[in-house]
């Protein structure tokens, strides 16, 4: 399978975003809606399902979407296409801070497994495939739920993910145990399974929930230090719209009534 | 030695964190031979690997040892290069390669199961609704005889309150005194306390709540042309009463609202105010209209009640119709093949009218 060689660089620091750069007649598919800027001589095309060609037929493309629909992305791909003579660049944009991350398929055996929706942009030939949690534990408790998505190919492909990025190599038996909804990639040789705190007074009271993730290598991991879900709370909680207050810097004072009178700009 | 090799990845000591490619053969005394691919590649001898299921839904083959250096771990997992690994294994390591596939096959099969479970729990709901909806008849009919009648008045008087909230109800006046007069004729003997009530609307509408409440819109009197007229609607409604076709229908919304909920979460705050809300607006089925007629029609003949007045009041709505179309049709659809069929049997019916004692135009006049 030939797949297509993409140069690309990465701008920003929190809220990233990656510029690709491709070769006369090279192409990358796009998660629909995150292009940030594209040059002339680029031609966007809309494709039905994810573009990587490996499934023929119509049968073949409506599964590839259904699968898609089914991780919580768009129907649709977009096909990024330089048609021009020379080198041209598009770039691709987080959808919230974060970092992105560039992965080699070919260096971790040309298969990622992520979370659901982390993708955002791969030369044009990687398969997005969905990936079934099948450990019920894992998917009830794990915090990445029963539905994953797949990377397949041999060429770069980029995810995002929330806050700081953490990327870990597991030596072979080596385990990790991470918060639930903090892993964002795995290699499929890693072991991805769920593990009790331990005592009913940390699962209560600790604050951790019920269960850890653990991450059992041989294998990289990525982890993310903020999942998307856990900021939102965050946010939602201290909107003043949905009943949350306007709070100081932990200064008592700032808390309070002043608090309300200096710091309200309504 | 077995000379068939299988290929799969490489981890270890010294080697790319996120593995190496490499391929592996077993040797005649269980021990495995892994040969890094590449120029430079390693070539190391694992004596007594253990082996067992690993990786992502454990559908990998983890052959690891530990080597001078550190550990190792020969991770194989396409299907078709397991295969060919089991095929090749000595007796040796056959037993716990078994058991490997046997960690895989559990965890598909549970997960199978646990997928069929889910997608059953998800059914249910809408299977019951199904079911209901099919026999929702049935069912109404089932609760409605365990409703006592005590029951049923509650029920009226909650209706009553939700409607004094919505309009100017008023029970005495000369228009209740006539209704009343006209209603005690329509209801001799039943088991139901009724109480008549004028609503003050410029509606053409009336209703009968279960429990026999029973009322009638000031809209209403004011294009009856005569008691008889009247009459005739209010024993449509007395109908609807007494078979508890209005029941039958809280009921059967209940159950509705109920199901729902189920299947999408409350729907609502308060599913069973709701309802009682919306019961002035409540649909009969034709065949509870058609059943109300006729339960109607007898009753008009047995209080000796000229049955010509609902004819005459339906051809007024009918009339009405086509001008703008009154509320109580929406409720009442007094389709042409109805009042064709009523007229039919109202002129079958014979008997000795005796008048209404009640002067229409003087009640209307009280209006003012």
């Amino acid at each position: 399978m030939a797949m297509d060689v993409i140069d690309y660089e990465i701008f920003g620091s929190e809220m990233q975003y990656v510029e690709v750069e491709l070769d006369p007649g090279e192409s990358a598919v796009g998660e629909a809606g995150g292009m940030m800027y594209m040059q002339d001589g680029i031609q966007m095309d809309t494709v039905f399902g994810d573009g990587s060609q490996q499934q023929g037929g119509f049968m073949g493309k409506l599964m590839g979407a259904g699968k898609r629909l089914l991780t919580g992305e768009s129907l649709f791909t977009t096909v990024f296409h330089n048609e021009s003579n020379g080198k041209r660049r598009v770039a691709f944009a987080a959808p919230y801070p974060g970092k992105i991350i560039p992965v080699h398929l070919t260096d971790i055996g040309g298969t990622l497994i992520c979370q659901k929706d982390s993708f955002l942009c791969a030369a044009k030939g990687v398969s997005l495939g969905i990936a079934f949690q099948k450990k019920l534990g894992v998917g009830l408790f794990g915090g990445e739920g029963f539905i994953m998505q797949k990377l397949d190919g041999d060429g770069m492909a980029f995810v995002h993910a929330g806050g700081t990025l953490k990327e870990m190599v597991l030596a072979p038996g080596e385990s990790l145990r991470v918060d639930t909804g903090c892993v964002v990639a795995f290699q499929p040789s890693v072991d991805f399974d769920i593990q009790f705190v331990g005592k009913i007074k940390s699962a209560v009271f600790g604050g951790e929930g019920f269960f850890y993730a653990t991450l059992t290598g041989p294998g990289r991991v990525w982890l993310q230090s903020l999942p998307l879900s856990r900021l939102a709370n965050r946010i939602i909680l201290s909107a003043p719209a949905a009943g949350g207050r306007s709070v100081g810097q932990g200064s008592l004072l700032g808390a309070g009534v002043l608090g309300g009178i200096l710091g309200s700009d309504e | 030695m077995s000379d068939t090799r299988f290929r799969g990845r490489l981890f270890g000591p010294g080697l790319p964190g996120s593995g190496a490619p490499a391929t592996g053969r077993w040797s005649d005394g269980g021990s495995l031979q892994v040969a890094e691919e590449g120029a430079a590649g390693r070539l190391l001898q694992a004596d007594h690997p253990a082996v067992d299921a690993a990786g992502f839904n454990a559908s990998s083959l983890r052959i690891s040892w530990q080597g001078e250096d550190g550990a190792y771990a020969f991770i194989i997992e396409a299907e078709s290069e397991r295969t060919i690994c089991c095929a090749a294994a000595p007796a040796a390591a056959n037993r716990h390669l078994a058991e490997a596939a046997g960690v895989t096959t559990r965890l598909e099969r549970r997960f199978r199961f646990g997928a069929v479970l889910l997608g059953l729990i998800l059914i249910l709901p809408l299977f019951g609704i199904g079911l209901f909806l099919g026999n929702s008849d049935r069912v109404a009919d089932w609760v409605v005889k365990r409703i006592s009648t005590e029951h049923e008045a509650q029920l009226g008087e909650l209706i009553l309150a939700q409607t004094r909230l919505q309009m100017k109800v008023v029970d005495r006046g000369p228009a209740v005194e006539a209704i009343s007069a006209i209603g005690s004729r329509l209801t001799t003997g039943s088991v139901h306390r009724y109480r008549w009530f004028v609503a003050d609307r410029p509606d053409i509408n009336a209703f009968a709540a279960p429990g026999g409440v029973v009322v009638v819109y000031s809209g209403l009197i004011r294009t009856a042309g005569s008691a008889e007229e009247l009459a005739g609607v209010l024993t449509h409604e007395i109908a609807h009463a007494e078979l508890r076709h209005t029941l039958r229908g809280v009921i059967k919304s209940l159950g509705l609202h109920a199901l729902a909920a189920l299947v999408i979460g409350d729907v609502s705050g308060s599913v069973f105010a709701e309802t009682a809300t919306r019961l002035t607006e409540l649909r009969f089925s034709r065949d509870a209209e058609r059943e109300a007629d006729a339960e109607g029609l007898r009753r008009l003949v047995a209080a000796h009640i000229d049955p010509a007045g609902m004819i005459g009041f339906y051809e007024k709505l009918a009339a009405e119709q086509r001008l703008s179309p009154p509320a109580i049709l929406s409720t009442h659809p007094a389709t042409g093949e109805r009042l064709e069929s009523l007229r039919q049997e109202v002129s079958l019916q014979k008997g000795k009218w005796q008048p209404l004692p009640v002067d229409i135009q003087s009640i209307k006049n009280s209006f003012k």
